[in-house]
């Protein structure tokens, strides 16, 4: 059935760029216009944890995110925001600190300035941090405790990469950080090199031509450095009651995410592309009723992490759940069988191209790439995972599972089984 | 209004003006007898109100300590009917205006607050 659809495939396929990337005044702007109703502005700027220098301040300054600034007070963002019906929100992954303003067409030069009057000239007060910051801090990490899944990935990456990649996205309970430290964060961080500027529903010009204006004087010299990504690996067990028992059982690898780790994760991945059906993956067959098997796959600038994200009600169901996963994992390292690779390359192109249809996956998706300034455009992803050969998949598979692992058992840790038990 | 009118901004700007009455005003701060008691200007304030309690919660936890320190010197003061011994008695440099520029911006904002509620808003043309 595939060889018969590839055919149709061959119709020549228009390369379109969804965005065009000017650089005004030093800073790269990207914009998207599907004639969609609402407009929304992102500023993606290198301040993700893995820059943070000292442990939560990347936490702290998401936080920050629309206090007050040398224009307008808290209060009168938020108000002023109101009138105009528009949405603010910050959200903060290992690399990058993401501020979303999403509006009504027509309103872009107010949030825009919202937006960069808060780059440039935050002001980052005490009492703010005291007032606003430090209460959304704590009730994010308690929130956080009581999310398994959640904890059991933190705890990957530290376990997987130590510092840089590994610094958790969350602050620590009771941590130290000052408004001092997010201040001087936000400084090194805010500057010309380090922000994007990605617009959808929106005119590339009138971007760009606001985005010139309100960013004109932002300081250009980055003082941000976060070490090259190694990989190291290893095992923690996490006590936890109330939720879910959860294990992490994965692989990291460093350099540049490869195609073939994406065609694996779409593989392997045992969600159905039909709801309430099994699923075609290895994985969906073999593990036991009421536990569930999630392929993670977190590819990064310089290191990408892969593994298994296990739930279900007892320790040995999941110990059953996660062999089968693993078993599934090292056939896949001996090479797929038939169509299976060409079917994993079908899935892994849909999930990329998909992604860009929502503003979430586009920012996450094109969002480093203008920021490391390598165009728009998703082509390069697809055309490398058409790529993907037998040999090369089956090569990546088997020299990402050649590493030590990272394992990480959340909640009854008595009964969760241990990592030589899962036949690795 | 927990501060008060105040004309000292306009006083000070004026060199004639700060020189006739700053004179005046340290000799009435000093007869005033709080100085003898160790407190500051800014301890006399009243501060059974919301404003002022939002003020003193952004002092720093030194300025806290400090400030409750004070009361409790000069209440003990009090209760035994006579001021501090001279060394301790609060110098005019030492008297400094440390709360009210917290209250006056709690004010500010609680004045923002008030606009916002009753804000009128014209569709643009």
């Amino acid at each position: 059935m595939l060889a018969a659809r590839a055919s149709s495939r061959t119709i020549q396929r228009v390369a379109r760029n969804f965005a065009t990337v000017v650089e005004s005044s030093g800073v790269k702007v990207a914009a998207v216009d599907s004639n969609q109703a609402t407009s929304s502005v992102t500023f993606l700027i290198k301040a993700g944890s893995r820059f943070e220098p000292k442990a939560g301040v990347a936490h702290g300054l998401k936080n920050f995110a629309f206090k007050s600034t040398a224009k307008r007070t808290a209060l009168g963002t938020v108000r002023e925001s109101e009138i105009y019906g528009g949405v603010l929100s910050a959200s903060l992954s290992r690399e990058h600190l993401a501020l979303t303003a999403e509006f009504l067409r027509g309103d872009e030069q107010y949030f825009i300035d919202v937006l960069s009057s808060f780059v440039t000239t935050g002001r980052f007060t005490r009492h703010e941090f005291n007032e606003y910051v430090v209460p959304v801090v704590e009730a994010e990490i308690e929130a956080a405790n009581f999310n398994p899944g959640l904890r059991a990935v933190e705890a990957a990456h530290a376990m997987a990469f130590h510092n840089g990649l590994g610094s958790s996205l969350l602050a620590v309970p009771h941590s130290s950080i000052t408004h001092e430290d997010i201040k001087n964060f936000a400084q090194s961080a805010f500057t010309r090199e380090n922000i994007a500027v990605l617009g959808t529903g929106i005119d590339q010009a009138t971007l760009s031509s606001l985005v010139e204006k309100s960013l004109s004087k932002i300081s250009t010299s980055s003082q941000l450095a976060s070490s090259p990504s190694s990989y190291y690996g290893g095992e923690t067990r996490l006590q936890a009651h109330g939720g879910p028992q959860t294990i992490f059982v994965g692989f990291g690898a460093t350099g540049v995410p490869t195609s073939e780790l994406a065609a694996l994760a779409a593989y392997l991945s045992p969600t159905p592309s039909i709801k309430w059906s099994q699923g075609t993956s290895p994985i969906s067959t073999a593990i036991p009723e009421g536990t569930s098997v999630e392929v993670v796959y977190l590819p990064y600038t310089d290191a990408s992490l892969f593994g298994f994200l296990v739930q279900g009600s007892n320790g040995s169901a999941i110990k059953e759940a996660s062999k089968a996963a693993i078993q599934a994992l090292k056939s896949a390292s001996s090479g797929l069988k038939g169509d299976d690779l060409k079917k994993a390359v079908a899935k892994a192109k849909f999930a990329a191209a998909s992604a860009v249809d929502s503003r979430e996956g586009l920012v996450s998706m094109l969002g480093s790439k203008v920021l490391a300034g390598q165009g728009s455009s998703l082509d390069s992803t697809l055309s490398s995972l058409d790529n993907v050969s037998a040999t090369a998949f089956s090569k990546a598979t088997s020299q990402l599972i050649k590493a030590k692992p990272v394992f990480v058992a959340v909640g009854d840790v008595a009964t969760l089984p241990y990592v030589d038990e899962l036949g690795l | 209004m927990s501060l008060g009118p105040s004309l000292a901004s306009k006083v000070l700007a004026s060199k004639t003006l700060s020189s006739w009455i700053v004179p005046v005003a340290q000799w009435y701060a000093n007869v005033s007898g709080y100085r003898k008691y160790g407190l500051r200007y800014d301890d006399l304030i009243m501060e059974e109100n919301e404003d002022v309690q939002r003020a003193i919660k952004r002092l720093t936890p030194r300025e806290q300590y400090d400030r409750a320190y004070r009361f409790k010197r000069a209440s003990h003061a009090s209760v035994l009917h006579a001021p501090l011994d001279k060394s301790q008695w609060t110098t005019p440099e030492q008297d400094v205006r440390y709360l009210s520029p917290h209250i006056v911006e709690v004010e500010k904002e609680e004045k923002e607050r008030v606009m916002w509620d009753t804000a009128l808003i014209s569709r643009r043309k």
